[in-house]
């Protein structure tokens, strides 16, 4: 008899402690102020959000250190002239692997796409540096410095086109096309520079 | 007035093969049932001496031929004893069925726990109730880290690029890796200085 009386004022103790302890089991998972909107623990994280949140892991500086490392390679061979090599050495960065949502992998691929484009348009290879500003742009998440640059790689794009079609056809109308679409290029550019430098005024 | 029933250790021993006499068979069945109430534990308070001895007989050949058991109340004072000893204490007197008296720490132990458990669980409604709210939109499960330890864009960093610069990259990815350099080795910095 008193076994089960022992065991039953357990019982009742353990009644108690999780009927007390109940009550803050939804505190867990809502928020205490009612002014404040109920937000969900497994909400995904918004590339908006990494943007300044995600700290400087291993990862991002092993990416990081490659691009640096390509450069410098396609920095030497295009001073020993090799444009073809230094080329392929630009290309190799397009490749990279960095972190997920990192804002830098952007920068650094659209950084390397204009010095790319420019060594295709030293080659003479317009269509194809055409083309890799093309994809750059395409791919951009959101507008920076980097992404203006690569509109002014795309205008010095269509100057070269134009100077290329009054090489082979003075007076040709497709020359001055490309010198209008040449100033479009240099003013998105321009427009994106000054809405960035405005932004980042504001924030300092 | 002595009975044929009162002789029956004593009489003359019949012969193995005669017959049983009623008498005789009537004597067996009541003893039958004398031994299986003795074996059910209802012994009769008063019996007559001959049964007395035969069941006492009867008694010993069963335990004997390994049938008896102690009855639950014997042999839970036999294992109290034998554990009272195993723990330095005086065995019960007369053997009698005395449990163990239980320590004062086991009675309220049941209490002890129900007290804790009741004040663990108030200061966790105290802690959630109040706890500082997070501002809003704010990134659940991410503390608080400043800027340059962190992933971000280099915008602020490089700034415009300049149409005679715009194949520099050389440059500007050795002044990002820099400053994302110094950004790491802070943040590692400060986690191994942190207490």
């Amino acid at each position: 008899m008193k076994r089960v009386l022992a065991g039953g004022s357990l019982a009742l103790a353990l009644a108690v402690a999780l009927g007390l302890g109940a009550p803050a089991l939804p505190a867990c998972s809502t928020e205490r102020d009612a002014g404040s909107p109920a937000r969900s623990v497994t909400r995904l994280t918004d590339p908006a959000d990494a943007d300044a949140s995600e700290p400087i892991g291993q990862d991002l500086l092993v990416a990081l250190a490659q691009a640096k490392n390509f450069h410098h390679k396609a920095k030497v061979y295009m001073t020993d002239g090799n444009l073809p090599a230094a080329t392929a050495a630009v290309r190799q960065i397009l490749s990279l692997a960095f972190p997920r949502g990192a804002p830098e992998a952007d920068d650094v691929r659209n950084d390397a796409r204009a010095l790319l484009a420019k060594l295709l348009i030293s080659q003479g290879q317009l269509d194809e540096a055409a083309r890799t500003v093309a994809e750059g742009l395409a791919q951009s998440q959101r507008e920076s410095f980097f992404v203006a640059n690569l509109y002014t790689v795309q205008g010095e794009i269509h100057e070269a086109r134009a100077t290329a079609l009054d090489a082979s056809d003075p007076g040709k109308s497709a020359a001055s096309g490309e010198r209008h679409a040449a100033i479009e290029s240099y003013d998105h550019s321009i427009q994106i520079n000054e809405r960035l430098q405005k932004k980042l005024m504001e924030e300092r | 007035m002595a009975t044929q029933d009162d002789d029956t250790l004593t009489g003359s021993v019949p012969d193995p093969e005669a017959e049983p006499t009623p008498a005789e068979l009537a004597h067996a069945r009541r003893f039958a049932e004398l031994v299986d109430k003795t074996l059910a534990g209802r012994t009769p308070p008063a019996m007559s001496a001959d049964d007395r001895a035969l069941l006492e007989v009867a008694t010993v050949i069963r335990a004997a031929r390994g049938q008896l058991e102690l009855a639950p109340a014997r042999q839970r004072a036999v294992v109290e004893d034998a554990l009272r000893q195993a723990i330095g204490a005086e065995p019960s007197p007369g053997g009698s069925v005395t449990p163990i008296a239980r320590a004062p720490a086991r009675r309220w132990a049941p209490w002890v726990v129900a007290g804790a458990s009741t004040l663990v669980a108030a200061a966790a409604l105290l802690v959630l109730w109040l706890r500082p709210a997070e501002p809003p939109g704010a990134p659940i499960g991410r503390a608080t880290v400043p800027a340059e330890w962190t992933s971000r864009s280099a915008d602020a960093l490089i700034g415009p690029i300049a149409r005679d610069r715009a194949g520099d990259a050389s440059a500007r990815i050795d002044a990002i890796f820099a400053d994302r350099l110094d950004g790491f080795r802070a943040r590692r910095l400060a986690r191994r200085g942190a207490p």
